[in-house]
């Protein structure tokens, strides 16, 4: 059975307490342990920002090693419009709706991020997706909001898209809801931001009844560039927000100060038991962890310092850029990349309170050795991570966004991006760069692209959370 | 009445194109089919920036994915941009790199 099949993906995971079968597994190590090896995957490629006259697309990439089109690009979905800036995405259904009846993992949404408009695309078939509705940024600006950012899906039918901006682009943003059958806009997901006005990604567990959301800045402010005058006149985040997950209510904020400048990916353990999770803040390049303490009071730490790094022909000292984060589905490992360095980590989680550094890899960025992969240069560093649900491969594509890619890897724009491979050793706590494998986006049809956010049919480790 | 607005990329190629009234740059660049970079459509992303050379040309919407040393400096966001006169105007995305430097470089 393959998981590029997503209307079978639950029919063999020993469901058999439950008499509906869903669009997810039953427990992280279901899915884990009895899913197929990923064969396809799902890249988000704007074009955004680049003299490519031609719209940002939905790559396909094989990632079956026994197929004759094993890492290539062998479909592009390109937008209806121009100027999108796709970003992230997400699915209609996962684990969290395992036991709705009828339901099926088929659905992708992609919002872009700088025009608001956001796509569903029919996946039903991995190697051959479609477009199937469009909602117009108009309708997204209806409801005072705008920049859509991290998409889950949630139980009770409905889909909540992080918006970073109101409809100008300001603060502050808000949670867009849309329904699952239809894709209507229902409204704003929540009932009370309290004290919130930045937003940037959440993650959420259900059996706590708790929702977290984490801070970039106003679209205004982070669209045209990173400005460090911004971050002095405190224009950029420091914190993140705990929500009531029933009530919708925003119940308490975590602020990190110059401990966690630029919070911006969140992750959970995906055993829905625990009450912590870990935040990357970027322009701290801080890995900060934070847990529910007595009386439902939740606190945090640093447990992870990246030191910057003095660069001979630049001025001031360099920090990591912590831009991604990635959890195993076995809560064991933790990876993550540090965007102006160039490296990628792995860390052993297993006391989740002392990350133990285990591996890394070098690839581009600024103080990497390796500078080329098959002879061809690896434009960008490691950014946003997919790793596969068995815990034994780790992909990476190497762009962050386009106007932050032209200060910093400026042959992004007029080049494109890559796609890398790692193959993962759980059992060592240890990876290697799989030279055999790279993806130039550059050589995409119609006109090189960035390539950022990847996820595979059959759900991944960013995209499924268990009630 | 349409004003002829001429485009100049740092590669050395020109277009020069009319801007009918009531219609942005961006608007025009892509009736023509140029291909010039643009993202939000509302003046907040600064995808679509220009570097206006000569010319009378007026902002529509509030500029704010510009701050005012860019505004100074004659950095303009074409797609809420109208001109008012003939005008020449520095396209492409390299101008939109102008905006905002490597901080620590």
């Amino acid at each position: 059975m393959s998981t590029d099949e997503p209307s079978h993906s639950t029919e063999e995971p020993g469901h058999d307490h439950h008499e509906v079968a869903g669009p997810g597994y039953p427990t992280p190590a279901a899915m884990r342990t009895e899913s197929e090896r990923e064969k396809t995957a799902f890249v988000m490629a704007p074009r955004v920002g680049m003299d490519v006259d031609a719209p940002d697309f939905v790559g396909v990439v094989d990632v079956d090693p026994d197929s004759e089109t094993y890492s290539e690009l062998i479909d592009t979905i390109e937008m209806p419009n121009k100027g999108d800036e796709l970003h992230h995405f997400g699915w209609n259904a996962c684990s969290s709706s395992c036991h709705a009846e009828g339901l099926a993992r088929d659905h992708l949404i992609v919002p872009g991020q700088r025009s608001s408009r956001i796509h569903i695309l029919d996946a039903t078939d991995p190697r051959d997706p479609s477009i199937e509705k469009v909602i117009e940024p108009e309708e997204v600006f209806e409801h005072d909001l705008s920049a859509p950012h991290t998409v889950h899906c949630v139980p009770g039918g409905k889909v909540v898209i992080s918006m970073l901006g109101d409809a100008n682009g300001d603060l502050p943003g808000g949670f867009l809801q849309l329904d699952q059958d239809d894709f209507s806009i229902d409204g704003h997901w929540e009932a009370d931001r309290g004290e919130m006005e930045m937003n940037y990604d959440y993650w959420y567990q259900p059996r706590h009844n708790v929702m977290i959301s984490t801070e970039w800045a106003a679209p205004r402010t982070y669209y045209p560039g990173f400005d460090l005058d911004d971050v002095e006149a405190g224009q950029y985040g420091d914190s993140i927000h705990i929500w009531d997950w029933e009530t919708k209510e925003h119940q308490q904020t975590l602020t990190f100060g110059e401990e966690g400048l630029i919070p911006l990916e969140i992750r959970m353990p995906h055993d829905p038991e625990e009450t912590q999770g870990y935040v990357g803040a970027a322009l701290s390049s801080n890995i900060l962890r934070f847990w529910e303490g007595r009386d439902g009071v939740w606190e945090w730490e640093t447990v992870i310092d990246v030191e910057d790094r003095e660069h001979p022909d630049w001025d001031m000292p360099v920090p990591g850029l912590v831009t991604d984060i990635v959890l195993s589905l076995d809560d064991q490992y933790l990876f993550f990349s540090n965007w102006l360095h160039g490296d990628m980590r792995m860390y052993d989680v297993s006391d989740f309170g002392n990350p133990r550094l285990v591996d890394r890899i070098w690839a581009g960025g600024n103080f990497g050795d390796r500078q080329e992969v098959q002879g061809t240069e690896i434009r960008g560093a490691p950014q946003m991570l997919q790793l596969s649900r068995d815990g034994k491969r780790v992909y990476w594509t190497t762009s962050l966004f386009s106007s932050w890619d032209n200060q910093f890897y400026p042959d992004i724009g007029s080049e494109g991006s890559v796609m890398l491979k790692a193959d993962v050793y759980p059992d060592e706590g240890r990876m290697e760069l799989d030279e055999d494998f790279l993806v130039d986006f550059g050589d995409a049809p119609g006109g090189p692209a960035r390539a950022h956010e990847i996820r595979w049919p059959g759900g991944d480790c960013t995209s499924d959370v268990w009630q | 009445m349409p004003h002829e607005v001429t485009l100049r990329w740092r590669d050395g190629r020109e277009a020069t194109i009319d801007v009918a009234d009531g219609e942005t740059v961006i608007d025009a660049t892509e009736r023509a089919g140029l291909g010039v970079p643009f993202g939000c459509l509302y003046g907040a992303c600064g995808t679509c920036t220009g570097r206006l050379l000569s010319g009378d040309l007026v902002h529509i919407e509030r500029t704010r994915g510009l701050k005012p040393r860019h505004r100074r400096d004659g950095y303009v966001l074409l797609c809420v941009a109208e001109p008012r006169s003939d005008c020449r105007i520095e396209v492409g995305a390299e101008i939109q790199a102008d905006l905002v430097p490597n901080p620590w470089q």
